[in-house]
């Protein structure tokens, strides 16, 4: 496409499009760009679970630690005690700022600690994030960091927002959903995007069904398919077909 | 336009800015140091960042489906992520920021400082100058076992108390010093959290412990040993600790009155400087506790070497803070220091 094609265009489109009311707990941020980005925010279970393997890593670490830095007398327990320090306080900051926002917990659990506004964590923030723990701990087991999460839309612990963090779900990659090919169709009216989206996305997701779901949810598009059952399956493929622009 | 027609226009510029991602893009060090090519000059990868931007905008317009809008989603998310990333941290720019940066962010927070230090030094000077008057006081503070072990330990008549210690100790005391003070002055500043409640706590609570102990060994006449001990890392651990309450006190001053800002952008500032302040923090009292542990407790050197060192280092401590990046244009939130 020609530049100024491109500047042909009356305004950016990606903010023009009606707001899809959504259901999850993402966090839209709109980039300098002017473009949405989507970040899927982690609820607490997730978040604790990752921080219980990272518990359980930093104690088999310690143990390790102190079986060998036992043999060595005074000295030994001084470097025990700093390398309690540096795992009690140092584990996450470095990992979370130094490792693309991931403890190994974090990681295991499919989580990733980044900036509000989608950008990596920077040192600073994961600092805050990270000493604000003494905060959330309280009165006992991150009570006050749950309550603060439950309350929170996006799930933010207290030191979340004083850092302005989130814990998002790392998306696994997708393996590309295949459309089953079917003679394209048009639909016999005009559709609304979020219509078509919706025909698109049973086109790709249906073969994972069985095949009374399939006519079960086909049904419901009675009065866009004329028919039902199997015969209604495949005409909303075919239209999901032409929807993409295969003919 | 339909979207395989779409696809097939714009796939080749796609597959270019993920291939560039997936070279350059994972690691900042990598980057910087300047690998092989990838197909794609870096100088070129924000305007393709920004008419990948576009299409996603004309895909999202023209209701494209879910997998194809989810694909240059992630490829943008990507490219944010490597675009808005905070520049990797620096050895000079670390050593610039405890020399010259940290001083002047005390200083630029002088009011919460001069508030931290009131409430730790009344309590413990106050307390001080009233147990030299009624020295049975104590007990009302410290229980007999704490006043026991501290007399125990700055015992004049015993030299071989815990002043005098092998190398093997003087490690382990090291170990402690560092875990248990450098997480009070961290709590100190997390404290503030709560409304500034905590960091009050603390700081009242450790001038109130340190003013009974010092106070009560002055009046049983075990103060020679005890000044001697802590005259080497006072100078760092007191002024440590009135920095972490500072930082505390702005945060608790910004969550309750946040001025002309939203409460939330108030914490997320007073966090950011909080943080430094941390930081430095962190680094003085690990000097402290190296202090602490090989220094102080040499029972050999004779008292005025003792205190000629820490007046020195007062005075260290205190010029630091006072001159130490002075006429330096203020570094404005830097994200890396």
């Amino acid at each position: 496409m020609p530049p100024q094609a491109v500047a042909a265009q009356p305004r950016p489109a990606g903010t023009g499009t009606a707001p899809v009311p959504m259901l999850d707990t993402y966090r839209e941020v709109l980039t300098p760009e002017g473009v949405a980005l989507h970040l899927p925010a982690a609820g607490p279970v997730p978040r604790a679970l990752a921080w219980l393997v990272d518990l359980a890593a930093r104690g088999g670490l310690m143990l390790a630690l102190g079986m060998v830095l036992g043999l060595l007398g005074g000295l030994g327990q001084g470097l025990y005690l700093v390398a309690l320090f540096l795992v009690f306080w140092a584990y996450p900051i470095v990992f979370e700022a130094a490792w693309h926002g991931q403890t190994p917990g974090k990681r295991a659990l499919g989580l990733r600690v980044v900036a509000g506004d989608g950008a990596p964590v920077g040192w600073l923030p994961a600092v805050v994030r990270n000493l604000m723990r003494a905060v959330d701990m309280l009165p006992f087991g991150y009570a006050a960091g749950l309550l603060a999460c439950l309350c929170d839309r996006h799930g933010r612990r207290l030191g979340d927002q004083v850092a302005d963090t989130l814990v998002v779900h790392v998306l696994p990659r997708r393996i590309e959903p295949r459309l089953p090919a079917a003679a394209a169709m048009a639909p016999p009216q005009a559709l609304q995007p979020d219509e078509q989206a919706a025909l698109v996305a049973f086109g790709e997701r249906a073969p994972r069904l069985s095949p009374g779901r399939q006519a079960e949810l086909a049904a419901l598009l009675q009065p866009l398919t004329g028919t039902a059952g199997g015969e209604g399956v495949r005409r909303l493929y075919g239209m999901a077909n032409w929807l993409l622009g295969r003919r | 336009m339909r979207q395989e027609q779409f696809v097939e226009r714009h796939k080749v510029e796609w597959d270019a800015f993920e291939r560039w991602l997936h070279a350059r893009g994972e690691n900042p060090r990598a980057a910087r140091r300047g690998a092989a090519p990838v197909g794609l000059d870096d100088g070129e990868v924000p305007a393709r960042y920004r008419r990948l931007c576009q299409q996603l905008a004309l895909a999202r317009r023209r209701g494209y489906s879910a997998p194809l809008l989810e694909r240059l989603q992630a490829l943008i998310q990507r490219g944010h992520a490597v675009l808005y990333r905070a520049p990797a941290p620096r050895w000079h720019r670390a050593v610039e920021f405890l020399v010259a940066g940290f001083p002047q962010l005390v200083r630029s927070q002088a009011g919460c400082m001069w508030a931290s230090l009131l409430l730790f030094a009344v309590p413990l000077v106050g307390l001080f100058v009233l147990l030299q008057f009624k020295p049975e006081l104590v007990h009302q503070l410290l229980d007999p076992r704490q006043i026991a072990q501290a007399e125990a330990m700055f015992d004049p008549a015993d030299p071989r108390q815990a002043l005098g210690r092998d190398s093997g100790s003087d490690w382990q005391m090291f170990g402690h010093y560092v875990m248990n003070n450098i997480s009070i002055g961290l709590r100190t500043f997390a404290g503030g959290l709560l409304a500034g409640v905590g960091t009050i706590l603390v700081l009242v609570a450790n001038g109130l412990n340190i003013g009974a102990v010092a106070g009560h060994l002055q009046a049983i006449g075990h103060g020679e040993p005890f000044w001697r001990f802590v005259a080497g890392h006072a100078p760092l651990e007191l002024t440590a600790i009135v920095i972490a309450g500072g930082a505390g006190l702005r945060l608790g001053l910004d969550l309750v009155a946040p001025g002309r800002r939203r409460r939330r952008d108030a914490l997320v500032h007073a966090g950011r400087i909080g943080a430094r302040l941390c930081l430095g923090v962190a680094a003085m009292l690990l000097l402290a506790a190296f202090v602490e542990a090989f220094w102080s407790s040499t029972q050999s050197l004779p008292a005025w070497l003792k205190y000629t060192v820490s007046a020195a280092l007062w005075l260290l401590v205190l010029g630091w803070l006072w001159r130490g990046g002075h006429g330096r244009a203020a570094a404005e939130d830097g994200d890396a220091s």
